[in-house]
C-alpha cells in the first residue's frame, strides 16, 4: 500500500502546485499581490513581480511533469527542493516583514502564520514520500491508498487559510444557527446610539450645534423621552444644552431644546417654534 | 447623587417648558441655524498640531489633572472639569480615567499649558473588521490579520445595520462579513468592547 500512497503524491504536489500557481500567473492583481509579499524586501518592489512570476513558472512546470507520464526521479527532487524553498521563505517573512502576505496558493492574501509552516512542511514529507515512488499515479491505486491520501488532501485544505471561506466559514455560520450566541442581545431597551442617532439629524440639534462645547455628558429616562445633555457656552457664559428626544419612536421635528445657565439655573434660549408642553 | 438629580430635574422642566425661570425676549430664538452663535475660534495654523487637542496613554493622575504621554513623543497635562464630557464604552463619570488608559482630549489650550477638557474618549477604536467566529456574547474579528476579541456588553452594545437607527439586537451579525466597530480598547491586549457594530443584513 505505501507504494500506492508513495505513487499518488506525484498527483496531489501536482495539483497543489498548479493550483498555487495560478495566483501567481493569471488576473490583472498579481502585481499588487506580489508586492505585499516580503519578495518586495527580499528583491525589491521593481523585482518583487517578476521574481513572483517567475515562482509561479516554476510551480506550474514541476506541477504539470509531476501530473503528466512519463516518471522521473528528478520531478520529486524538484519538488523537495521548492519546499525546502518555501520554508526558508516564510522563515524568512515571519523574521524579515511579518505583516506581509505569504503569496503561498491560489488568488487570496493570507498573513504568514504557523498553519502556512504547516503546509510546507507537508508539502515536503509528500515531496519526500513522491521519490520513493516506482510507478505513476495514473496505475489503478487500491482503496486503502486512496483513502490515506484523502486525509493528506483534507490536511492539506485544513492548513489553507485560502480556502477556509469554502468549509471554516460555512461551518462557523451553521453552529451560529443552531446555537443563537447572540441571541440574548436583543432587548426592548433603546440603546444610546439610537437615540443620539436621531438627535444628530434634528433641526433643534442644528440650531444649538455651535453652542455645543463636549459630546453627550450626562443622559437620563423619564416617561416617553429621554434627556440627554451637553456642555455648552451661551454670551461667553458656561451653560448645558438639554435634550429631549422621543425614546421609542423615531421623530427628529418632535426633538426639543433648551440652554440652561450653569449659575444662576435660568434658561437662556428655546427656540419658539417649539409648542411649551403643560 | 442628590446633585446629579437636582440638576436633572431643572433640565428637564427647561426643556419641556415648565420651568418658571425662562428669561425675556432674547430667550425665544427661531429654528434657524443663523440663530445659533459662530464658534469661538479654534484655528490651528497650518501644519501645526492643534493646540486643542491632545492623545496619549494616561502616566499619572493627580486629582483632576492628568498626565498623557502622547503617540507623536509629546506630553499633555490635562485638566478635567465639571464641564467635561467622560467617553469610556458609554458617556461615564471623570473617576473612569485610570492610569494606562488611551485618551482623545478636546478642550482649550490654558496659558499655562495645561489642556481644559471640554470631550473626552477613552480607549476608544473605530477598526474595519471581518468577523471571523461568534461565541457566546463574543466576536472574533480580523483586523488586517490580527486578531481581536471583541466583548458584547448587553445593555450597552448596539447594532446599525444597513445605516438604519441602532438596535440593542446583534444577532443579524454574520459571520465571514465586514463590519465597522466603534468600542473600547481593554488596555494592553487585543480585546475591545463594542460599543457600536456597523453591517450590512
Amino acid at each position: 500500500m505505501m507504494g500506492q500512497v508513495a505513487a499518488l503524491q506525484a498527483l496531489v504536489i501536482g495539483v497543489l502546485l498548479v493550483w498555487s500557481s495560478y495566483g501567481k500567473l493569471v488576473g490583472p492583481l498579481v502585481g499588487a499581490r506580489a508586492r505585499r509579499t516580503a519578495l518586495k524586501k527580499f528583491v525589491g518592489e521593481e523585482r518583487a513581480e517578476p521574481a513572483f512570476r517567475a515562482v509561479g513558472g516554476v510551480e506550474l512546470l514541476i506541477g504539470a511533469v509531476l501530473l503528466l507520464p512519463p516518471l522521473w526521479i528528478m520531478e520529486s527532487v524538484a519538488a523537495i527542493a521548492l519546499s525546502v524553498g518555501f520554508l526558508g521563505f516564510l522563515t524568512y517573512s515571519r523574521v524579515a516583514s511579518p505583516d506581509s502576505s505569504c503569496g503561498c496558493a491560489g488568488s487570496a492574501t493570507a498573513p504568514v502564520s504557523w498553519r502556512a509552516f504547516g503546509r510546507a512542511g507537508l508539502l515536503l514529507v509528500a515531496a519526500v514520500l513522491a521519490s520513493s515512488a516506482d510507478v505513476s499515479w495514473s496505475s489503478l491505486p487500491g482503496l486503502a491508498a486512496v483513502v490515506v491520501v484523502l486525509a493528506e488532501v483534507m490536511l492539506f485544505v485544513a492548513f489553507s487559510p485560502e480556502l477556509d471561506r469554502h468549509w471554516l466559514l460555512p461551518l462557523r455560520r451553521l453552529k451560529v444557527r443552531l446555537t443563537h450566541p447572540l441571541a440574548g442581545t436583543a432587548a426592548y431597551d433603546v440603546p444610546l446610539a439610537t437615540t443620539q442617532h436621531q438627535l444628530l439629524r434634528s433641526g433643534a440639534y442644528r440650531a444649538v450645534n455651535s453652542l455645543l462645547r463636549s459630546d453627550i455628558r450626562d443622559h437620563w429616562d423619564e416617561g416617553e423621552w429621554r434627556f440627554v445633555s451637553y456642555t455648552a457656552s451661551y454670551d461667553d457664559r458656561p451653560a448645558t444644552a438639554v435634550f429631549a428626544v422621543p425614546r421609542l419612536r423615531y421623530e427628529p421635528d418632535e426633538i426639543r431644546v433648551a440652554i440652561v445657565d450653569d449659575e444662576n439655573g435660568e434658561t437662556v434660549y428655546r427656540p419658539s417654534l417649539l409648542p411649551v408642553l403643560a | 447623587m442628590t446633585n446629579t438629580l437636582d440638576r436633572r430635574t431643572l433640565l428637564t422642566s427647561a426643556v419641556l417648558g415648565t420651568t418658571a425661570t425662562l428669561v425675556g425676549a432674547t430667550a425665544m430664538g427661531s429654528l434657524a441655524p443663523e440663530t445659533a452663535f459662530a464658534a469661538r475660534a479654534q484655528s490651528p495654523e497650518p501644519g501645526a498640531p492643534d493646540p486643542n487637542f491632545a492623545e496619549g496613554r494616561v502616566t499619572a493622575r493627580d486629582g483632576s489633572m492628568i498626565l498623557a504621554a502622547g503617540s507623536d513623543g509629546r506630553f499633555h497635562r490635562i485638566q478635567l472639569t465639571g464641564g467635561t464630557s467622560v467617553w469610556k464604552l458609554r458617556p461615564t463619570t471623570l473617576d473612569q480615567v485610570k492610569v494606562g488608559d488611551g485618551l482623545y482630549a478636546r478642550g482649550v489650550l490654558m496659558p499655562d499649558g495645561t489642556l481644559a477638557a471640554e470631550s473626552i474618549w477613552v480607549n476608544i477604536v473605530n477598526l474595519k473588521v471581518h468577523v471571523t467566529a461568534i461565541g457566546k456574547n463574543v466576536l472574533h474579528l480580523d483586523h488586517n490579520g490580527s486578531r481581536i476579541v471583541g466583548h458584547v456588553v448587553p445593555g450597552t452594545s448596539a447594532a446599525v445595520y444597513n445605516g438604519k437607527p441602532a438596535v440593542s439586537d446583534l444577532s443579524m451579525v454574520k459571520v465571514g462579513k465586514h463590519a465597522q466597530v466603534i468600542g473600547a480598547w481593554r488596555p494592553d491586549t487585543n480585546e475591545i468592547d463594542v460599543a457600536t457594530i456597523y453591517a450590512a443584513a
